[in-house]
């Protein structure tokens, strides 16, 4: 499966620094990994003991052989309880789908984001000096402005208060 | 027909109200407007560099 392999291959500490996760997230991650590691290390602990029985060793040690035989047809007859693990390994699958599904949303938030980003740098480096700006470049930053001059021209006003003053009226009439 | 003569220039007067009222709508609409936006976009940077 291809998010297993890409969870293997999952670099944690780049995770902790470098994404600006949440105290809450990071300390629930390391968490989980710490359980995992635990998990893993008793596997592999119980897993080196061995599991066999040298019964002709008690045999030759103990007096009582009946002893030994019973203990010997009782370790025969053990069966190990077997667990239904189907619904664990489901349920563990339900959560890895949420998990890679939340981590879909989130590339695809951060994507968005990142184009934002990039239009902004965009327009941070094709910015021009301040006399080379024009009246639509104004308006098209604030459409309110439009919008203002719009009503304005409908209710008959065509002047500006306090312009004159500061700019000076070049009409000859 | 001398009577006539005034109604020679029925067609030049009409001609001129259509042109006078297309020009009336054009300037109104496209071109005085803009005079007034510059107007405010002027005192808007205007109060925007001196804040």
């Amino acid at each position: 499966m291809a998010s297993k392999t890409a969870a293997a291959a999952v670099d944690f500490a780049r995770i902790y620094s470098k994404l600006g996760l949440g105290k809450e997230t990071v300390a629930s991650l390391q968490a989980f990994r710490k359980r995992h590691a635990d998990a893993q290390r008793i596997h592999a602990q119980l897993s080196s003991q061995p599991t066999t029985v040298d019964v002709a060793h008690y045999r030759n040690i103990l007096k009582n052989k009946s002893i030994v035989d019973e203990a010997e047809k009782i370790l025969k007859d053990f069966k190990p309880v077997t667990y239904d693990v189907g619904a664990h390994v489901k349920a563990i699958e339900v959560f890895e789908a949420k998990a890679v599904e939340n981590a879909r949303v989130t590339e695809k938030k951060i994507d968005e984001e990142l184009k934002d980003l990039q239009a902004t740098l965009a327009n941070i480096e094709e910015v021009r000096p301040f006399d080379e700006l024009t009246v639509d470049d104004v308006g098209s930053a604030h459409p309110h402005i439009t919008k203002a001059v719009e009503t304005m021209v409908k209710k008959g006003k065509w002047t500006v208060p306090g312009y004159n003053e500061k700019f000076g009226n070049l009409s000859l009439m | 027909m001398p009577q006539l003569i005034p109604f020679y220039f029925v067609n030049q007067l009409s001609f001129s109200f259509l042109t006078l009222l297309a020009l009336i709508y054009i300037f109104s609409k496209y071109i005085l407007p803009l005079f007034t936006y510059q107007q405010v976009v002027r005192m808007y940077i205007t109060k925007l560099s001196n804040k």
